[in-house]
């Protein structure tokens, strides 16, 4: 159905895709493999037209093509999802999905009707039930998914490529998604499929193609490959545990977090937690259980309305994060372009942000300790990046997180708060992140773990706390640890009395 | 903040040299001590606000009252000491304070409605314009004769205000680059959300650029006063705009964030100079408006 031959294509400095083949047929859903930098997102460009080539063909349903414009691509069928969706909050699903291409009616006016009744149809197609009156502002993240793959659907879509769906949504919302698509891959459709999550790729896809470095690697079925030779060619090595070995655990350990209480209205209703020097403990649930919310009231950087924390002993006032890290709390937010990453400054200025005091003197910055301790940590976290200079905005999810943790490791926590560490990061630099998880753990400080990833809390952690509409529903011991566990306490219908910590 | 050669930055300078190359081309007398004087004199106004907006907008807001704080700071330095020479000092002291005073009620307006600056500042600048107007119709007032030393003496042939312009560049530019407050500045003007989750104070730093700002409208102001030694109600009325453009042509993102001083001086005098060759070229005020929107 769509077969790329030979794709080259360079950017000043790198070469981005070197001689990469690819070819999927219609009624698979085809997987696209590699960790971040290898070359898929422009790949995925090259297909849909939004870069053209050095050289190499593209061809289409056996018919050769050069795309000239996205919009091209986009008429022969082609259409990608990206992980920001690019709809029109203050428009319905309707006025969405056929925005551009509305039904007229005879005097050449939108008609609605017609409009409205057709996105009925897109949305059965799929078998999601949706309101196409209803203001896409106002749907869930997943909702949302569904409406863009509506709208690629009335393009009348032959191939569809979906950038990381699943990065954005969680559980249930993942298993429709999943069902969703095998019903569209039936219908003939051939889907490519972009995710970090190897689980998903087992469940979901036909076959694989792995890039790396720009290069293909290995392709073949779903069925030739299992885990560890996923992984391997991934990262180019064979990667001996993805998760650190757990020490022996001293559950003697005085404790270093006491939060007791805490309410945050509407997320956040009566919630205790403790954490151990040396401990790593996962908050799991499902998103929207007020996981997100807790960590921002342990940290103030939302004012808690009831509840009392304290970080060894010493009381920690709500709602100021300034006085949160005086006191030796770090907080690694969810969302590392929105609430983390100062974009506009280099590197070192990325790392002293919350510790400036430490480095003023008489008032004025000291700018080459902080591009030396900013050297230091990139040669000790292995961050690619130019120098402690140079800019961070351009820098791949894992290398951003890395930056990141080594802004709040600088200021010596006692405890950190880490919410989806590695959420968007290639396999290579997980196991990388993971690996500085359990050393600082090691050290004696307290980690609160957030994460949506399974696999990472039973992997990571020590002690597994489940929540479930703001209030905990158990905890979990690292032996008792299972998808299966998690899943049953994070939906269960009320707290397991007793086992709440 | 990183000192990188893009091909931007070359545009200004560029430019500079263009407007120098035409002016010696046009008028024999324009590249003389005289007008160089002259040149000096008037860009200080200008620099002074553009220093003041330059805080502002790099910290993520807009100052649009920058004109009427130095329109009101112009009457009230020349008319609050009635005569009164002994009580101009204290009232200059009052004005600039008063200055940075209504800047940081701009500033934590903007805080605490989280109401855009633009309608903040907009709204200031109606009621400050409205309270000028009161107080002086027309202009009024008066300045005591060792003042306008202030606007037209010199030291060692280069004029006092060009170097008070000078030295508050040199020492703006070391506080935006080498304290944590200007570190501050940046990080909330870039993503203040980040930087409040980093731990760093976003409210007083949004505040204090705006009070920043509002001193360096009623400097301006009082620098008015010293070269027509009277208070003109009017004085400040084409500041606001005018701060805007060597910011923005001097590389600074409107956005916020990114952006640094050096550009800013050479905007400043990118538009002095301008202003000056319009004048030597005899063009009337409006074809001079019409050069500078290009």
């Amino acid at each position: 159905m769509i077969e790329l031959k030979a794709i080259c294509k360079s950017f000043p400095g790198v070469k981005s895709l070197d001689q990469v083949n690819f070819s999927a047929s219609a009624g698979e859903i085809h997987a696209l493999l590699g960790e971040n930098g290898a070359g898929k997102s422009t790949l995925i460009k090259v297909l849909a037209g939004a870069y053209t080539p050095e050289s190499g063909t593209i061809t289409l349903g056996g018919v050769p093509r050069i795309w000239a414009a996205p919009k091209q691509a986009q008429q022969a069928g082609i259409h990608v999802i990206y992980q920001e969706l690019v709809l029109f909050p203050d428009l319905s699903v309707a006025e969405n999905i056929f925005i551009g291409h509305a039904p007229r009616t005879r005097w050449g006016l939108i008609d609605r009707k017609a409009m409205i009744q057709k996105t009925e149809v897109a949305l059965s197609q799929l078998g999601h039930r949706l309101d196409p009156r209803a203001r896409v502002g106002d749907l869930s993240v997943a909702d949302q998914q569904m409406v863009e793959i509506a709208k690629a659907l009335s393009h009348d879509v032959k191939l569809l490529v979906l950038d990381e769906p699943t990065a954005v949504i969680s559980g249930k919302e993942v298993v429709a998604l999943f069902e969703r698509l095998r019903r569209l891959r039936d219908r003939g459709v051939c889907i490519i499929y972009i995710s970090h999550r190897l689980e998903e790729i087992f469940a979901l896809a036909d076959r694989i193609t792995i890039l790396k470095d720009g290069k293909n690697v290995r392709a073949g079925t779903v069925a030739e490959f299992d885990r560890a030779s996923l992984v391997t060619a991934m990262v180019g090595r064979p990667l001996a545990d993805l998760y650190p070995p757990r020490p022996a655990q001293t559950k003697t350990a005085p404790i270093v977090l006491a939060a007791c209480n805490i309410h945050l209205p509407p997320r956040v209703r009566g919630v205790d937690v403790n954490v151990r020097a040396g401990e790593i403990v996962g908050l799991a649930g499902m998103v929207g259980s007020g996981r997100t919310e807790l960590a921002h009231a342990i940290f103030g950087s939302m004012a808690r309305t009831k509840g009392r924390v304290t970080l060894e002993g010493e009381e920690v006032p709500p709602g100021n994060p300034r006085l949160s890290i005086q006191r030796g709390i770090g907080f690694l937010t969810e969302d590392r372009k929105a609430e983390g990453l100062l974009a506009q400054l280099p590197v070192y200025a990325n790392i002293t942000a919350p510790n400036l005091t430490a480095y003023t003197r008489l008032g004025f910055l000291r700018r080459p300790q902080e591009v030396a301790l900013a050297a230091r940590d990139i040669e000790r976290f292995r961050i690619a990046v130019p120098g402690p200079t140079s800019g961070v905005w351009h820098l791949s999810g894992g290398n951003q997180q890395k930056i990141l943790l080594s802004r709040w490791m600088a200021i010596k926590p006692k405890l950190l708060v880490l919410d989806e560490p590695t959420r968007g990061v290639d396999v290579g630099a997980k196991a990388e992140i993971y690996r500085l998880i359990r050393a600082l753990a090691a050290e004696g400080v307290a980690v609160l773990l957030i994460s949506s990833e399974l696999p990472e809390v039973i992997g990571l952690c020590d002690r597994v706390l489940v929540m479930k509409e703001g209030r905990l529903m158990g905890e979990l011991q690292a032996e008792a640890l299972s998808e299966e566990s998690i899943m049953t306490l994070a939906t269960a219908d009320a707290p397991a009395q007793g086992e709440a910590a | 903040m990183i000192g990188r050669i893009s091909p931007q930055a070359l545009v200004v300078p560029l430019l500079l040299l263009i407007a120098l190359t035409v002016g010696a081309v046009v008028n024999e007398r324009f590249l003389t001590l005289g007008n160089l004087r002259n040149f000096t004199e008037q860009l200080a106004a200008l620099g002074f606000v553009s220093l003041g907006q330059a805080f502002v907008i790099l910290g993520g807001g807009i100052d649009l009252s920058i004109g009427a704080i130095a329109s009101l700071a112009a009457v009230l330095l020349a008319g609050l000491h009635g005569g009164n020479e002994a009580l101009f000092i204290p009232s200059l002291l009052l004005v600039l304070a008063g200055g940075a005073a209504v800047g940081a009620m701009n500033g934590w307006l903007t805080v605490w409605l989280r109401v855009h600056p633009l309608i903040v500042t907009l709204g200031m600048a109606s009621v400050l314009s409205g309270i000028t107007l009161l107080y002086a119709p027309q202009p009024r007032g008066s300045v005591p004769f060792w003042f306008e030393g202030f606007a037209f003496d010199s030291l060692a042939g280069v004029p006092l205000s060009g170097l008070l312009l000078g030295a508050l560049f040199l020492i703006t530019a070391l506080v935006l680059t080498r304290t944590p407050f200007g570190r501050r500045v940046y990080a909330v003007g870039g993503n203040a959300e980040a930087a409040r989750l980093s731990g760093l104070s976003v409210k007083p730093t949004i505040i204090t650029t705006y009070a920043l700002s509002g001193f360096f409208a009623a400097l301006a102001g009082a620098y008015y006063v010293s070269r027509t030694g009277v208070g003109d109600p009017h004085a400040g009325d084409a500041l606001t705009l005018a701060s805007l453009t060597p910011v923005i042509v001097g590389g600074i993102l409107l956005g916020g964030g990114r952006g640094g001083l050096g550009g800013v001086f050479l905007g400043v005098l990118l538009i002095s100079l301008l202003n000056n060759l319009l004048n030597y070229m005899n063009l009337s005020t409006f074809v001079q408006w019409w050069c500078k929107g290009w």
